[in-house]
């Protein structure tokens, strides 16, 4: 296959070094942001700037399944607010918080492109679509 | 290069292809107050307070980074572009705090400058307030990001005058913030030494010397006009 | 007036993870034959069809490709912007999922029309789960020989909705903030990496083929005087049917949101997402153009059960957050305006307050640096002008 070959990495992309960092170790702890300036050339305070502009690189501790449930209105108006309800009510903390056995992070998101199978959410990279207060239970089951 | 000519508020002028708005304003002894630019620098944008109006366009264009063309029709100062710079002002103090009272830059801050030079009256619009500790430990400078209104010229002088590149801006929307190292308080013992430039060129109280207590506020008393 | 399937001809008909069902259906004959062409005749053809950029802009897509065509510079870039973040919209993921051959198939003709060796795709990092679909057709394009001499090459992003916007997306693909530039230079003369770039929406290159292969003068027989062509909308909100639908540019409202959604009820439709118009229903028989409303073609429909400053509040919710805080008319006024909204949805809102968002929204029009800051008043001044009353009752004491 030539699929190696096409993903040459630009040197001095900020982005993608952060990307690839946190897809193979998990969230942007200083240590890891810090090496990254020094593999890089570039200052540290370049790198946190870069990190901390996208949602969906995290410089704060996540868990090892992150839930992003939508809250935008095409999904609010078919009822987005009773499975954000039903969700934090399975794992007994709010949006913004990380259950205390780290099973679970749970996030807020903004539009995800689901609205025809609104309301949505992404686990992971995993969809997750027309969802009910009733379907939580057993969709969260699959997630160790 | 050639000039080219362009009418700058009803005014035939000519002016060298490739100067800026802001530039032949200047030279035409028209004053556009400016937040975010800073001479010999490449032109930031970010402020927007040099707005005008050029004829034909849809919105006002930022003077510092627009290149005048030929036959261009520019209004610097119509009510219009008045109306916005004074609300551009207001946006810029919605978040700042209202020490002024107690602050060293009072007397020289140039926020308070061009708000008294537009005649910003009461501020209509006020949001809440970013609440930074002080960072008082480092010899040569004192950051009080709480009265930042991110202009960005400390970047890009640490960047582009000193060649240290200490300050980012990190976070997005209201919560941007100019950032040192991984958004750490400048400890005693770093990096910054004694240039003092970011903190010449700070428009506002946010960057300043230490200052020994009974010290004299810098320049002559600001009166506000009105 | 029935759908009419231009960009959306191949979807459902075809495996998407086979380029083999894609070359059935006349699949990369328009590459070819635009490669029989001078890149001057695939702009000619482009520019006769009259197709206007589909991302929101509407700008004429064969002045753009031309525009970077005749700067001068060796090295330059064709992007597919897949960046689609505006709330509401759902269309470009449902073209990747059906039909990412004639993506490819249009990026690579673009390639060719700019004189670019180079393209990228930038895929919003929400759209993670269609890489490999994405990725897989791309190697096979190059597999068969459709490639050869231009290179593909999937950028992800990593949640930013302002990335959408051209210059920040230009940013983001250089590794940096997603911040707006300022304009000019235009993108067709500096753009990544100060080259001359095109950035085209997913579903503008969507139509690149059938215009090569049936012709610009067939394009342009569809539409209206100033929208030529179909355009694909994504219905969402209060109806019966949410999903895509393709129409020619022109059609009425009403058949879209209450003929093939099957909306009951209306009280407003918001157009073009968080930065689109808002319309009462008594506009239902508008048509759907460049003209009156289109945006990227969201449409969001909100029945009378809804209230206007619950709708408009988490709508300026959505742009404060998603603001790339660069200039100050947008972080600012955004922020101020969503804490105006909340006392008003709390019935503590300030009379004056109703006067100075509109002074702001004139500000912030005028003065913002990018698109996302100029259009983030389009729905409050909206409804300030078509539901005043509810926002009279927001107001303190009333």
């Amino acid at each position: 296959m030539t699929k190696k070959a096409a993903r040459v990495k630009t040197p001095d992309n900020i982005l993608m070094a952060l990307q690839e960092a946190q897809a193979r170790s998990g969230p942007l702890t200083p240590e890891v942001m810090a090496g990254l300036a020094a593999s890089l050339g570039v200052p540290s305070n370049d790198v946190y700037g870069v990190a901390s502009f996208y949602s969906f690189l995290s410089i704060r501790p996540l868990g090892r399944n992150v839930i992003r449930v939508c809250q935008s209105l095409p999904c609010h108006l078919k009822e987005g607010q009773a499975v954000i309800d039903a969700i934090r009510k399975a794992l007994g903390v709010g949006p913004g918080r990380t259950t205390e056995d780290s099973r679970f992070t749970f996030e807020l998101v903004n539009c995800i492109g689901l609205c025809d199978g609104a309301p949505a959410m992404l686990i992971n990279h995993d969809v997750h679509t027309d969802l009910t207060p009733g379907k939580i239970a057993g969709i969260l089951q699959k997630y160790k | 290069m050639g000039n080219i000519s362009l009418t700058l508020n009803g005014t035939p002028v000519s002016a060298p292809q490739g100067m800026t708005i802001l530039e032949v304003a200047r030279e035409n002894g028209i004053d556009i107050p400016t937040m975010c630019y800073l001479k010999d620098l490449a032109p930031v944008g970010a402020c927007r307070l040099c707005v005008v109006e050029v004829e034909g366009s849809r919105t006002l264009v930022g003077s510092c980074h627009t290149p005048v063309t030929p036959g261009m029709v520019i209004q610097t100062h119509s009510p219009k572009v008045l109306e916005v710079r004074r609300v551009l002002i207001e946006l810029m103090m919605a978040s700042h705090p209202d020490t002024c009272i107690v602050c060293e830059a009072a007397n020289c801050c140039e926020l308070r400058l061009r708000a008294t030079d537009l005649e910003v009256g009461m501020p209509r619009f006020r949001t809440r307030m970013h609440y930074f500790p002080v960072e008082d430990e480092n010899p040569s400078i004192i950051r009080d990001m709480s009265k930042c209104i991110l202009c960005r010229r400390c970047v890009a002088a640490c960047d582009n005058i000193e060649g240290k590149k200490m300050f980012s801006l990190a976070y997005r929307g209201f919560e941007t913030k100019v950032i040192y190292d991984l958004d750490k308080p400048i400890g005693s013992n770093e990096t910054c030494r004694d240039c003092k430039t970011c903190i010449t060129l700070c428009p506002t109280g946010a960057l300043r010397l230490p200052m020994k207590f009974g010290q004299e506020k810098k320049g002559p008393v600001l009166y506000v006009k009105g | 007036m029935p759908q009419e399937k231009v960009v959306l001809r191949n979807c459902g008909a075809i495996d998407p993870a086979d380029i083999k069902t894609h070359r059935a259906r006349e699949g990369f004959k328009a590459l070819e034959k635009a490669r029989g062409m001078t890149p001057e005749e695939v702009i000619s053809e482009i520019k006769t069809s009259g197709l206007r950029g589909r991302g929101g802009a509407g700008f004429p897509c064969g002045i753009k490709w031309e525009g970077a065509r005749n700067s001068p510079g060796d090295e330059k870039y064709v992007i597919g912007n897949a960046d689609e973040g505006e709330v509401g919209t759902f269309k470009d993921r449902y073209i990747i999922q059906n039909d990412p051959f004639s993506l490819v198939e249009g990026l690579a003709i673009a390639g060719y029309a700019v004189g670019a060796r180079q393209g990228y795709i930038y895929l919003r990092w929400e759209y993670s789960y269609l890489l490999d679909l994405l990725r897989g057709a791309i190697d096979q394009a190059r597999a068969a020989g459709y490639l050869d001499g231009f290179r593909i090459e999937v950028r992800q992003g990593a949640g930013a909705y302002v990335c959408g916007e051209e210059s920040a997306l230009m940013e983001s693909v250089e590794g940096k903030r997603g911040e707006a530039r300022y304009r000019p230079p235009f993108p067709t003369v500096a753009g990544l990496f100060q080259k001359p770039t095109t950035i085209n929406n997913v579903e503008t290159l969507m139509n690149v083929a059938p215009i090569v292969l049936k012709g610009g003068a067939w394009y342009a027989g569809m539409g209206t005087e100033r929208s030529r062509g179909t355009k694909v909308f994504s219905v969402s909100g209060d109806v019966a049917r949410p999903g895509v639908y393709e129409m020619v540019l022109g059609s009425p409202l009403r058949e879209l949101v209450e003929g093939l959604a099957g909306a009951k009820d209306i009280k407003m439709i918001q157009i073009g997402g968080a930065t689109g118009r808002i319309i009462p229903y008594d506009q239902i028989d508008a048509p759907l153009a460049f003209e009156s409303y289109l945006g990227a073609g969201a449409i969001t429909v909100y029945n009378r059960s809804r209230g206007v400053l619950e709708i408009v509040g988490r709508t300026m919710e959505f742009l404060a957050e998603e603001s790339c805080g660069k200039c100050t008319p947008c972080r600012q006024g955004t922020e101020w305006l969503v804490e105006t909204l909340d006392r008003f949805r709390r019935g503590e809102g300030a009379a004056r307050d109703i006067g100075y968002m509109q002074v702001l929204a004139d500000t912030m029009a005028l003065s913002s640096l990018c698109g996302l800051g100029q259009a983030a008043c389009s729905g409050l001044v909206d409804t300030l002008k078509y539901f005043r009353d509810d926002y009279d009752r927001g107001i303190s004491g009333k």
